[in-house]
C-alpha cells in the first residue's frame, strides 16, 4: 500500500513536471506554465527598471575596444576604432533590444510563420515563398557578398547579433520566445538580404496588371482612362523640369498589347493600404532663418510594437552618423552625418508584371518562349509546421520569375500558371548605398551612393552644410513602353519582357530647384516631357499639395516650423469636396442628428485635430460614400481596381451623372447627388451608433482611434491606442493602423542639428520603460533634440556605458 | 517547528537551487528537504506546497515592486487567472507533490 501510495505521488509530481514543461495549444496556446511563471528564469524575468546597468564584456573577433554610451533614450551613441568592429557592436546592440522582431520579420519575409504559430500561417508562408522571397534575398546575397565592403559589413554585424545569441539562457530570451515556446536561432547574412527585400515587399509590390486587364474587357477605353488615368495631374511632380532632360533615352519598338482573353476571376495578392506613403523635403539656405537647409523626413508604415526603426549613433575614424536604423540590417537608413541629410520617401512606380505562362505539360518542366520550349526550374521548399508534420511544396521558376499558383496552390484560380517578374528578384547592393551615405560630405557622394541602389524605389531627399538641397527618384526602372506593364503580358513571346533598364543618370533627380525646396510625398515623380512612360498603381494626390504650397509661402523657417509642418492636420480633400458634398444635401427632412451633423459640418475648419468632431463626421461620411460609388467594383465577380480618391472627388464634382453613381442593386438611377445623400444618412447612423457604443462625443481622436499593434496580431496586452490627429491624405498621415513612423528635422548648421520621435521605444520589450517611452512625445507632435557628437565625452544624460572589449586581446 | 523548519529548508533550498538550474530542480529541493526532516505526508505536502509556493510569490513580489509592475499587469491580460495566482498555485503543487513524495519514501524505509 505504501508502495503504492509513494508510486503514485512520485508520477504525479513527474506528470505536474512534464506537463508544466512544455506547451500546449487548447485553442489558444499556452506556453510552457512552469518556466513561464518561474520568476527565477520566467517572464518575470523580463520585468525592467528605467536603469541600465554599465558593464564591460567581451565579443570575440574584435580588434579593439568599443564603448558604447546609452543616452536618456536608450539610444546608443556607439564609439570604434575600426569600422569592422562598428558593425559587429551594431549588431550585438541592435539584438539586445530588438532580436525577437528582427527574427520574426525574416521569418515572416522567408515564409516561416507556420514554425512558430502553426498551420494557421501555411497559406501565408507558401505564398511569401512562391513570391521568390528568398530566391530574391540570395540574388542579393550573392552581389553583397561579392563586394568586400559590403560582406564585411553585413559579415560583422551578423557575428555581433550571433554573439548577443550565443550568451542567452533561457531567463534572457525576449517575452516572445518565452510565450510562444521557441528559441533564436544563429542570425545569417541571408537573412540581412531578406530583411532589405521585406522592405520591398512593404514598398514596391503592387500592381493593378490583373484588375486593368479585366476592365479593358469590361468597359471602354475612354471610360478606362476617365476613370483609372495614368497621371491625374494635380499638383506639382516631384520634379518639374520641363525641356531639361538633355539625354538620349533608350528607347524600345513598340509591340501591340496581347491580353488573354479569359476574365481572372482570383483575389488579387494582398495589396499595401494607400496610406503606406511618406513625407520628405528640403528647404535651401535662402529660406530658413538660420540660412543654412532644413532636411526633414517621415516614412507612413504600418504602426507596430516593436517599433519599425531603431536609433543609433555610429561613430568610427571613417563614419559619423546618427538617424533610424533597421533592426537585422547595418547602418543608418534616415540620418545625418556631419556634413550631409538624407531621407526617404516611397517611389510610386510600377516594378510587377505577370507573364501569362504556356507549359507544355502538366508537370510544368518546360514552358514556351518564342519558338522553343525553355526548361523551368522546380525548387522544392520544406515548410516547418508548430505541432505538425512538415509540409511539402515545389516552386516553378521560369526566366520571368516564379509561379504563384499552379496545381499544388490556389490551382483553380483562373491566375494560375503566371509568373512573377518583380524587380526586387534582381540581384542589388542597396547596403553599399548606405554606407557610402552614412560617410558622404557632399552632394557628389550622395550621387554616387544613390548608384548603388535598385530596390526598393525611393525618393532620395538630400541637404548638406555647404548649402545645396536634391531630390533623386532612385531605383532600377525598367524602360517601358507606353502603356506597357499595365495589363498582363503574354509570357511566351520575348518581345513583351522587359529589355533595357534607364540608366542611373537619366533617372528623375533634380539639385537647387530655384523655388527653394525639393519634397516629395508619394506624387507623380516628373513633368511631361520627361521621355520615359510611367505609371504606378496610385499616386498620392493631397499631401503633396499642401506640404508645397506651405513650403512656397514660408520664408524664414525655423526647425520648429517645419515640425509643425510635419504635424499639420489640415484637410485638403474636405476642403475640394465638402462644399459640394453640402450642397448636394436635400437638408428637408433631416432628423435632429442629421441635422446637427450637417451644422457640425458646415461650420468645421477642414483640420482633422485631436478634438475635431466635424473631422470625424466628414470621414464616416467619406467611408460610406466611396464602397458605395464604387458598389460595381466591390460586388464585381472579377478583381478590379479602386479608382483614387483624387478621381472619386473629381467625377463626383464635373461628372455626376456617370454610369458609376448608379448602385447597381437598387431600382432607381442614382447620380452623385443621391449617393452623397444616402452615404450622408449612412455616415451619420456610423457616428450615432459609435456614439451609443463608447458613450462619448465623436471626438476625432476617438473615433479614429489611432493603434499601435505588437507584431504578434495586435495582441492588446502589448499595444497602444493614441490620441492622434491627422489621417491619410493629410500630412500628418496618421489613419487607424499607419502612420508617420519616423519623424526626423535636420538642420544642416555647423555642427548639424537634428530632432526625432518615433512611435515607441528603443527596447522590443514589453516589460521595458523604454518599450513606448517616445510614445507621447510622438502622438503630441513633440521632438527630442539628438545628441551628436564626435566626442563621446561630450554625451549629457549618461544612462549606462557599455564597454566591449576583444575576447583574445 | 518541524514544520517550520521544513517549509524554510524548502525556501532556502530552492532559492539556491533556482538561481542557477531550471524551474524544476526545486522538486529536487522539496523532495530531498521532505526527506530528509521526515515528517509525515499531509504536513510534508503543505510544507513543500508553502515553501515553494513563498519562494515563487515572494520573488515574484520583488521583481513587481521593483518594476512597478510594468510586466505584471500586460501578463495578466493574457493569461486566465491573475499571474501571482497562478505562479502561486503551479509552484505550490510542484513543491507541494516532490515533498509529498519524499516524505512517503522516507516514512517506507
Amino acid at each position: 500500500m505504501k508502495v503504492v501510495k509513494i508510486g503514485l505521488s512520485f508520477v504525479i509530481t513527474l506528470v505536474l513536471i512534464y506537463a508544466l514543461n512544455r506547451s500546449w495549444n487548447f485553442g489558444s496556446p499556452i506556453p510552457p506554465l512552469g518556466k513561464f511563471l518561474n520568476p527565477f528564469e520566467g517572464f518575470w524575468q523580463n520585468a525592467e527598471t528605467k536603469d541600465v546597468r554599465s558593464e564591460t564584456l567581451t565579443l570575440s573577433g574584435l580588434k579593439d575596444d568599443v564603448i558604447i554610451h546609452y543616452d536618456s533614450l536608450l539610444i546608443p551613441h556607439i564609439y570604434a576604432k575600426h569600422d569592422a568592429d562598428l558593425y559587429m557592436a551594431q549588431g550585438y546592440i541592435t539584438a539586445r533590444n530588438r532580436l525577437w522582431q528582427m527574427e520574426f520579420q525574416t521569418h515572416a519575409a522567408a515564409g516561416r510563420i507556420s514554425e512558430i504559430i502553426g498551420p494557421a500561417a501555411l497559406d501565408y508562408d507558401r505564398t511569401q515563398r512562391r513570391r521568390g522571397m528568398v530566391f530574391a534575398a540570395e540574388n542579393s546575397l550573392r552581389v553583397m557578398e561579392a563586394d568586400p565592403i559590403a560582406k564585411a559589413m553585413v559579415s560583422q554585424y551578423t557575428q555581433g547579433i550571433n554573439q548577443y545569441i550565443a550568451s542567452l539562457q533561457y531567463k534572457d530570451l525576449p517575452l516572445e520566445y518565452k510565450l510562444l515556446d521557441y528559441e533564436p536561432e544563429l542570425w545569417t547574412n541571408l537573412k540581412c538580404g531578406l530583411l532589405l527585400k521585406n522592405m520591398a515587399l512593404t514598398l514596391n509590390s503592387g500592381d493593378k496588371d490583373l484588375e486593368m486587364t479585366n476592365a479593358l474587357q469590361l468597359f471602354d477605353k475612354a471610360l478606362i482612362d476617365l476613370v483609372w488615368p495614368d497621371d491625374e495631374r494635380v499638383g506639382d511632380p516631384i520634379v518639374d523640369n520641363p525641356g531639361g532632360w538633355n539625354f538620349n533615352p533608350i528607347t524600345l519598338d513598340s509591340v501591340p498589347l496581347a491580353l488573354p482573353d479569359e476574365l481572372v476571376t482570383v483575389k488579387p495578392l494582398e495589396k499595401s493600404p494607400p496610406d503606406v506613403g511618406s513625407n520628405n523635403w528640403a528647404v535651401s539656405g535662402a529660406k530658413t532663418h538660420n540660412k543654412a537647409p532644413i532636411l526633414c523626413n517621415d516614412p507612413h508604415l504600418n504602426l507596430t510594437l516593436p517599433s519599425i526603426w531603431y536609433v543609433v549613433h555610429l561613430q568610427s575614424p571613417s563614419v559619423n552618423v546618427m538617424g533610424a536604423s533597421l533592426p537585422g540590417a547595418p547602418a543608418v537608413i534616415s540620418g545625418f552625418n556631419d556634413s550631409i541629410a538624407w531621407g526617404v520617401t516611397n517611389a510610386q512606380r510600377d516594378l510587377v508584371d505577370w507573364y501569362k505562362i504556356e507549359f507544355k505539360d502538366a508537370t510544368l518542366r518546360e514552358y514556351r518562349s518564342d519558338s522553343v520550349w525553355k526548361d523551368s526550374r522546380q525548387v522544392v521548399e520544406k515548410l516547418l509546421v508548430k505541432g505538425g508534420e512538415p509540409v511539402w511544396d515545389t516552386v516553378t521558376y521560369t526566366h520571368h520569375g516564379p509561379v504563384l499558383y499552379d496545381q499544388r496552390f490556389h490551382g483553380d484560380h483562373e491566375m494560375k500558371h503566371y509568373a512573377l517578374r518583380w524587380i526586387a528578384h534582381d540581384p542589388s547592393e542597396e547596403i553599399l548605398t548606405f554606407y557610402k551615405l552614412n560617410r558622404g560630405r557632399n552632394h557628389a557622394d550622395y550621387m554616387e551612393a544613390l548608384n548603388h541602389f535598385s530596390s526598393p524605389a525611393q525618393n532620395f531627399a538630400f541637404a548638406s552644410t555647404n548649402g545645396d538641397i536634391a531630390m533623386r527618384i532612385q531605383g532600377k526602372y525598367p524602360v517601358r513602353r507606353k502603356e506597357e506593364g499595365k495589363y498582363i503580358l503574354d509570357g511566351t513571346r520575348s518581345s513583351t519582357e522587359w529589355q533595357a533598364f534607364i540608366p542611373n543618370e537619366q533617372n528623375v533627380m533634380q539639385v537647387n530647384p530655384s523655388r527653394g525646396f525639393v519634397s516629395s510625398a508619394n506624387q507623380f515623380p516628373v513633368d511631361s516631357t520627361y521621355p520615359y512612360y510611367i505609371n504606378a498603381t496610385s499616386y498620392e494626390a493631397y499631401r503633396n499639395r499642401r506640404i508645397n504650397k506651405l513650403l512656397h509661402e514660408m520664408s524664414d523657417i525655423t526647425p520648429r516650423d517645419m515640425m509643425e509642418l510635419q504635424f499639420d492636420t489640415y484637410n485638403l480633400k474636405a476642403e475640394e469636396s465638402l462644399p459640394t458634398f453640402l450642397n448636394y444635401l436635400d437638408t428637408a427632412g433631416f432628423t435632429v442628428a442629421q441635422k446637427s451633423a450637417y451644422l457640425i459640418l458646415k461650420s468645421w475648419d477642414y483640420e482633422n485635430s485631436v478634438d475635431s468632431e466635424g473631422a470625424s463626421y466628414y470621414e464616416a461620411w467619406w467611408d460610406a460614400l466611396f464602397p458605395m460609388i464604387w458598389d460595381e467594383i466591390k460586388n464585381s465577380k472579377v478583381a478590379l481596381d479602386y479608382p483614387t480618391t483624387y478621381t472619386t472627388i473629381k467625377l463626383i464634382k464635373e461628372n455626376p451623372e456617370l454610369v458609376f453613381f448608379d448602385m447597381v442593386d437598387t431600382p432607381e438611377k442614382e447620380t452623385a447627388r443621391e449617393v452623397v445623400q444616402l452615404a450622408f444618412v449612412k455616415g451619420v447612423e456610423a457616428i450615432e451608433t459609435w456614439k451609443v457604443e463608447q458613450k462619448k462625443e465623436p471626438r476625432w481622436a476617438d473615433f479614429k482611434d489611432t493603434f499601435i499593434g505588437h507584431l504578434l496580431q495586435g495582441l492588446p496586452a502589448f499595444s497602444y491606442h493614441v490620441q492622434h490627429g491627422g489621417n491619410h491624405d493629410i500630412v500628418n498621415a496618421s489613419s487607424r493602423r499607419h502612420g508617420p513612423s519616423w519623424r526626423m528635422v535636420v538642420s544642416l548648421e555647423k555642427p548639424v542639428r537634428a530632432w526625432g520621435v518615433y512611435p515607441g521605444g528603443q527596447s522590443g520589450n514589453p516589460g521595458s520603460p523604454y518599450y513606448n517611452s517616445m510614445l507621447d512625445f510622438w502622438a503630441d507632435g513633440k521632438y527630442y533634440t539628438f545628441q551628436f557628437s564626435a566626442e563621446p565625452g561630450a554625451l549629457k544624460d549618461r544612462l549606462a556605458t557599455l564597454t566591449l572589449k576583444p575576447a583574445n586581446p | 517547528m518541524k514544520f517550520l523548519i521544513h517549509v524554510i529548508a524548502t525556501v532556502m533550498i530552492g532559492f539556491v537551487l533556482q538561481s542557477f538550474l531550471p524551474w524544476w530542480t526545486m522538486a529536487v529541493g522539496a523532495f530531498t528537504v521532505a526527506y530528509l526532516l521526515g515528517n509525515k505526508g499531509l504536513p510534508s505536502f503543505v510544507a513543500g506546497f508553502c515553501g515553494v509556493a513563498l519562494l515563487w510569490v515572494g520573488m515574484a513580489f520583488y521583481i513587481d515592486a521593483l518594476t512597478h509592475s510594468i510586466l505584471t499587469e500586460k501578463i495578466n491580460r493574457l493569461l486566465p487567472l491573475n499571474a501571482f495566482v497562478l505562479t502561486l498555485l503551479v509552484g505550490g503543487m510542484v513543491g507541494g507533490f516532490a515533498s509529498l513524495t519524499g516524505a512517503l519514501l522516507k516514512g517506507k524505509s
